[in-house]
């Protein structure tokens, strides 16, 4: 067992064996398929939360074959970092599976919670390093933190400063960064709920940026986390090592960040499932995270509630849940807008997919976090609804519940509505939800009640025997 | 008058006129040329403690110039960052005079001094970001934090992290910026004054490696400092640019390092110190410094302690204390090596000039900087002992004194005497100077005495009356 | 035979760095039936080296030796068209691939190697600062170098000429080129550790050394 992973990694990185970045790619193209032939991955586009355990054991197999098999890719040394299997599964094996997130009072514990399990789920808000304005950002984060449901804070990102656009590794990245820090510490204080876990914050592009986060007075602190992020696939570099390196140093919570793209260099569902539960392993040995954000994408829409992503969230959930003490979140991206049913219905497929394959949840990102403004408080609201009433549910239950939901989106997933942002959504005073908005959240708990998901009684029964 | 001055910083960086660095660098060679022959500077090896006022103001006029035409040169993204005079006047007319370094009551006042002042210099010691083994380096700032007369503590640059060579932009460079500022913070607290202003964090290479040495229990604080560098000559880039703004954010001290380089694109000793007035102003305003380090040095031999380094420490100086409030802090390169007198003879002469020329004093980058391990609380003890002997002298007397050190180390400055590392002239328990360390520095001290410089008593007054 | 006092005008082109008098008298001697590999080799070599020479001692400054090296850039440039147009080979001394390690920024050293070198007739490739180690490699094999110069000032970069030579070593590409370094944090002790063909401690022995392996 080796006790100082982070020189071993920089010395791996500087000798390993060297190969350019588009043979890395080649040659995980190659092997992908292979072991999804090899470990029998089918996808069914009828059964998108299989029950079928020796699936998801196969699936953790072939995903630790290809991390074996491929290492990490360092950017920045342009060499592979190679681990043996006894060092992985010594390392997985040795992952925190409960973690403290949050001070205070307003602490929560994220525990291991398995297939079906009846562990309630911690939900975090967005905004999910999606965008926001400068002038909007402060209330959108109070709108989240203010939600009783929500037990941890997203940061969101904010592309100007002052006006002007942020130049990523410009001095304008460290005063944004410290603007956001602040603003989302502030929304906290001003909730009520000062010691509740900030999850990132995401303007910045670079490791400074990042540190620039930290302050104990006015930024992020010990009890919250930053991001660290892989790059598709199984790639890092030194920018992002150095940023585990000093989180890790400082005591601070490290986020797991993947995004593994779904038709990208993994292919199809099947081998981008295969590609996530690999950039799992890598993120263990890496960055050593707190948790992870399991945040596979649509390649072209750069969203996951598809039938492909719900089914990569539920085999790749079900195959780290079976074999690992890790914990992991949903980041649900939906097509539709803010303020529409779709963007509901389609935090609710997510959401039951993740909480039956016993994750947590990370926070919602609607337009496929492409337009700013559109996070607010009531959709993660409605998201913890869902995953406090997925709680015990069979898979088998769980899919006919996915499929039928899909019915209420799927229809529109190319062409999906565009929404309005938040601030006609909120009012942006007494910061509550405007009419329409609670009316649309209120229709489709009541739909999803009558198709027997219990939306309305699941979260106060979570929240009288949780004993927090 | 501009209040938010980073954000505008970007802004003409992004907007300014893209221009290839070498184009930059040609024009900068020719309007300092032209600049110095303009205001008739004019270098004299026998002068070099000039005590002609007219030269210093005409020198600064020729900095405000220099900097008004070239305006700054961002690196990141190939443009100038153009600043006008009335910018540049206020910016500087606007900066700090007197800076609170340190904290507790191991806080000193560090104030703008003024040409032939009486204000006792702030002594800050080595290591000045010269190179330390990882074994010593720990030793070696307890040496400097631990002597009477240092008041502020400088860094060294560890090139290793638990034995590896650190691989910069990695997360060794975090892991062992993390640990060497740990080091330097239990350094002060071994010797008894926790609250010693710390000066830099110099294993650091990038602003995230920079940052990483900020810890308020263990590492750097609001009250110590960390260097953001100019690349010569008039240069910058985002990465330096992103440290301001981080550390103003924190309320933390900015140390504007200048290295232009002597026969650089500056051209000869006039030339070099042009660009050295400009430095300082473009720190100042874009860096917001608290103080400045006059680091300017030979450009083969990286030293500043030859005729040219010595005249453009004094000339800049003056210039400097007579037109700004600017609290200026020298930095001396000698060739000589540990434990040799030659080497305090060299920290005489750039201590006098500093002295007399309104500077405050920065300990010695011995060997050049070059060799490992050449950094020692004496002979920061000693160039304080020479600051303070040296208050309130006439420049002309300075210039003969300056003249005389010379005598003891010139002939010696190309193949220079690189003496002992710290380990053989310190004893590494006790944490005392060997006895042949010693001998030279009294030897050195008693030559002093002996030209009227009183090395062995000064000091007294200067900590009596301060 | 070069008209000696044609030739003695593109000296003093050269030695006061004015290009445009430089090319001026490059192209009369030329009018006057100079053999342009004879100027190269006679006129501009030595001119050169005596100014680098002055540079070394401090007689001369950057920018005299910046300008020098400009001068004989824009005669070599038309005397290199007239020994193409007489269809015999470059007078090259050979290619030096050149840049400052990974991470390192530093570069005024590089650059007066660079400024020698191409003066004293050798092709250069100044391939900046900051040079991954594939970079180096990618160069030299582009430019069919026979020599990859790597400079570092920082103790805390010069790891990364170490990088970059493994690299070679690795893609077999290690004996298709001289591999040499410099800069302020280098000595020879660390060159040979590292398994460099060479080490100059400054831009003049380095055109030597460079020199020494083309055997010239």
């Amino acid at each position: 067992m080796l006790s100082n992973w982070q020189t071993e990694i920089v010395k791996r990185s500087e000798i390993g064996p060297y190969l350019p970045e588009a043979e890395f790619e080649r040659a995980l193209t190659r092997l992908v398929p292979e072991l999804v032939r090899k470990h029998g991955i089918h996808y069914d586009p009828q059964v998108l939360i299989p029950s079928d355990d020796d699936m998801a054991d196969r699936l953790y197999q072939a995903g630790m074959d290809l991390f074996l098999e491929m290492g990490a890719y360092n950017m920045s040394t342009e060499r592979r970092i190679l681990f043996s299997r006894g060092e992985v599964e010594e390392a997985v094996a040795a992952a925190p599976s409960a973690v403290r997130l949050g001070e205070g009072k307003d602490a929560v514990v994220m525990c291991w919670r398995g297939v079906e399990s009846q562990v309630p789920c911690v939900v975090h808000s967005g905004p999910t390093g999606t965008p926001c304005s400068e002038r909007y950002h402060p209330l959108i984060l109070q709108s989240c933190a203010q939600e009783p449901l929500v037990d941890c804070l997203g940061a969101g990102s904010v592309s100007t400063y002052m006006g002007r656009p942020i130049i990523p590794g410009s001095p304008l990245e460290i005063l944004g960064v410290q603007r956001d820090a602040a603003a989302a510490r502030e929304a906290a204080r001003r909730a009520g709920r000062p010691g509740i876990h900030i999850n990132d914050v995401a303007s910045p592009l670079t490791c400074a940026g990042k540190m620039a986060a930290l302050h104990p007075a006015w930024g992020l602190r010990r009890s919250d986390a930053l991001l660290v992020s892989q790059l598709p696939e199984l790639k890092t570099n030194y920018d992002q090592l150095s940023r585990a390196a000093y989180l890790q140093a400082a005591g601070v919570h490290i986020v797991d960040l993947m995004t593994p793209l779904v038709g990208g260099l993994g292919g199809g569902a099947a081998g981008t499932a295969v590609v996530t539960v690999a950039c799992h392993l890598l993120g263990v040995m890496l960055y050593s995270p707190s948790y992870h954000i399991y945040g596979h994408m649509h390649l072209l829409e750069s969203t996951d509630t598809d039938r492909m992503g719900l089914w990569v969230y539920a085999v790749g959930g079900q195959a780290l849940a079976r074999n690992t003490p890790l914990l992991t979140t949903t980041a649900v991206y939906t097509q539709a807008g803010l303020g529409t049913e779709e963007v509901l219905w389609e935090i609710a497929a997510g959401t039951l997919a993740g909480t039956v394959a016993g994750m947590h949840h990370n926070g919602v990102g609607a337009t496929g976090g492409s337009t700013p403004d559109h996070t607010s408080g009531l959709e993660h609201r409605f998201y913890a609804q869902v995953a406090h009433a997925s709680l015990g549910v069979s898979r088998q239950t769980a899919n006919g519940l996915v499929l039928e939901i899909l019915r209420h989106y799927e229809g529109s997933h190319k062409d999906p509505p565009p929404g309005v942002p938040f601030p006609q959504l909120y009012e942006i005073e007494t910061l509550e939800p405007l009419g329409p908005w609670l009316d649309l959240h209120q229709r489709v708990l009541d739909e999803l009640a009558a198709m027997g998901l219990d939306v309305h009684g699941a979260w106060r029964k979570v929240r009288r025997e949780r004993g927090l | 008058m501009r209040s938010n001055w980073l954000p505008e910083i970007v802004q003409r960086s992004e907007t300014g006129p893209f221009v290839q660095e070498p184009e930059f660098d040609r024009l900068l060679t020719q309007t300092v040329r032209a600049l110095v022959r303009e205001h008739g500077l004019k270098f004299d090896p026998q002068d070099l403690v000039p005590s002609d006022d007219g030269l210093a103001d005409r020198l600064y006029r020729a900095g405000v110039e220099l900097l008004a035409q070239m305006g700054a040169y961002n690196q990141s993204t190939e443009r100038r960052i153009l600043l006008s005079r009335a910018e540049i006047e206020e910016a500087v007319a606007a900066a700090p005079s007197a800076v609170v370094l340190g904290e507790g009551k191991d806080a000193v006042v560090e104030r703008h001094r003024g040409v032939e002042s009486e204000i006792p210099c702030v002594m800050h010691s080595g290591p000045t970001g010269t190179p330390c083994s990882e074994m010593l380096h720990p030793f070696i700032l307890q040496s400097c934090a631990q002597e009477p007369l240092v008041d502020c503590l400088g860094h060294g640059s560890v090139p290793s992290y638990l034995g590896e060579a650190i691989v910069a932009g990695s997360p060794q460079e975090i892991l062992a910026a993390r640990h060497q500022a740990s080091l330097a913070r239990e350094a002060v607290r071994r010797a008894g004054r926790p609250g010693m202003h710390i000066e830099d964090n110099a294993v650091s290479l990038t602003c995230a490696g920079k940052m990483a040495s900020l810890d308020p229990e263990a590492g750097l604080r609001p009250s110590d400092g960390l260097l953001v560098a100019q690349i010569p000559e008039l240069k910058t880039n985002y990465d330096q640019l992103s440290r301001v703004a981080h550390l103003r954010s924190l309320g933390m001290h900015i140390v504007n390092l200048i290295t232009p380089l002597v026969g650089g694109l500056g051209g000869g000793a006039e030339g070099t110190a042009v660009v050295t007035v400009a430095s300082h102003l473009l720190g100042a305003l874009a860096y917001s410094a608290s103080y400045h380090f006059m680091g300017h040095m030979h450009l083969l031999r990286s030293i500043n302690t030859d005729r040219m380094g010595l005249w453009i420490q004094a000339v800049s100086a003056q210039a400097l204390a007579r037109n700004t409030p600017l609290v200026v802090v020298n930095d001396i390169y000698a060739a000589s090596g540990l434990g040799t007198t030659d080497l305090l003879w060299e920290v005489a002469a750039g201590a006098i000039v500093g002295a007399v020329c309104g500077t405050h004093q920065h300990g010695t980058g011995a060997t050049a900087g070059r060799e490992t391990d050449h950094t020692s609380g004496l002979e920061a003890r000693f160039q304080a002992q020479v600051a303070h002997a040296a208050l309130g002298r006439s420049r002309r007397e300075a210039n003969g004194l300056v003249l005389e050190c010379l005598r003891h180390y010139e002939e010696h400055l190309a193949t220079p005497n690189l003496g002992r590392p710290f380990s053989e002239v310190y004893d590494v328990e006790t944490l005392e100077p060997r006895p042949w360390w010693l001998e030279a520095f009294h030897e050195v001290g008693g030559a002093l005495d002996g030209h009227e410089l009183d090395v062995h008593h000064a000091w007294r007054r200067v900590r009596h009356d301060r | 035979m070069t008209d000696e006092r044609l030739a003695a005008r593109l000296k003093d082109a050269l030695r006061s760095g004015d290009a445009s008098a430089a090319e001026t008298a490059a192209r009369k001697a030329l009018e006057a039936q100079a053999d342009p590999l004879d100027l190269i080799r006679n006129v501009l070599v030595p001119t050169l080296t005596e100014v680098g020479k002055q540079f070394q001692e401090f007689e001369i400054f950057l920018p005299e030796l910046m300008a020098a090296g400009d001068a004989a850039k824009a005669a070599t440039v038309i005397l290199e068209q007239a020994i193409a147009a007489a269809g015999k080979a470059s007078s090259s001394l050979g290619t030096v691939v050149l840049g400052t390690v990974q991470n390192d920024v530093h570069d005024i050293g590089k650059n007066i190697v660079s400024t020698l070198l191409s003066s004293h007739g050798f092709r250069v490739v100044d391939i900046g600062r900051d040079v991954a180690p594939s970079a180096f490699l990618e160069a030299a094999r582009r430019e069919k170098a026979e020599i990859v110069a790597m400079s570092a000032l920082m103790t805390t970069t010069r790891p990364a000429a170490q990088s970059t030579i493994r690299l070679f070593e690795e893609v077999e590409a290690r004996d298709d080129f001289k591999i040499i370094v410099g800069g302020g944090s280098i000595d020879a002790a660390w060159a040979k550790a590292i398994g460099a063909d060479g080490y100059a401690p400054d831009a003049a022995s380095a055109v030597d050394l460079c020199r020494r392996l083309v055997g010239r």
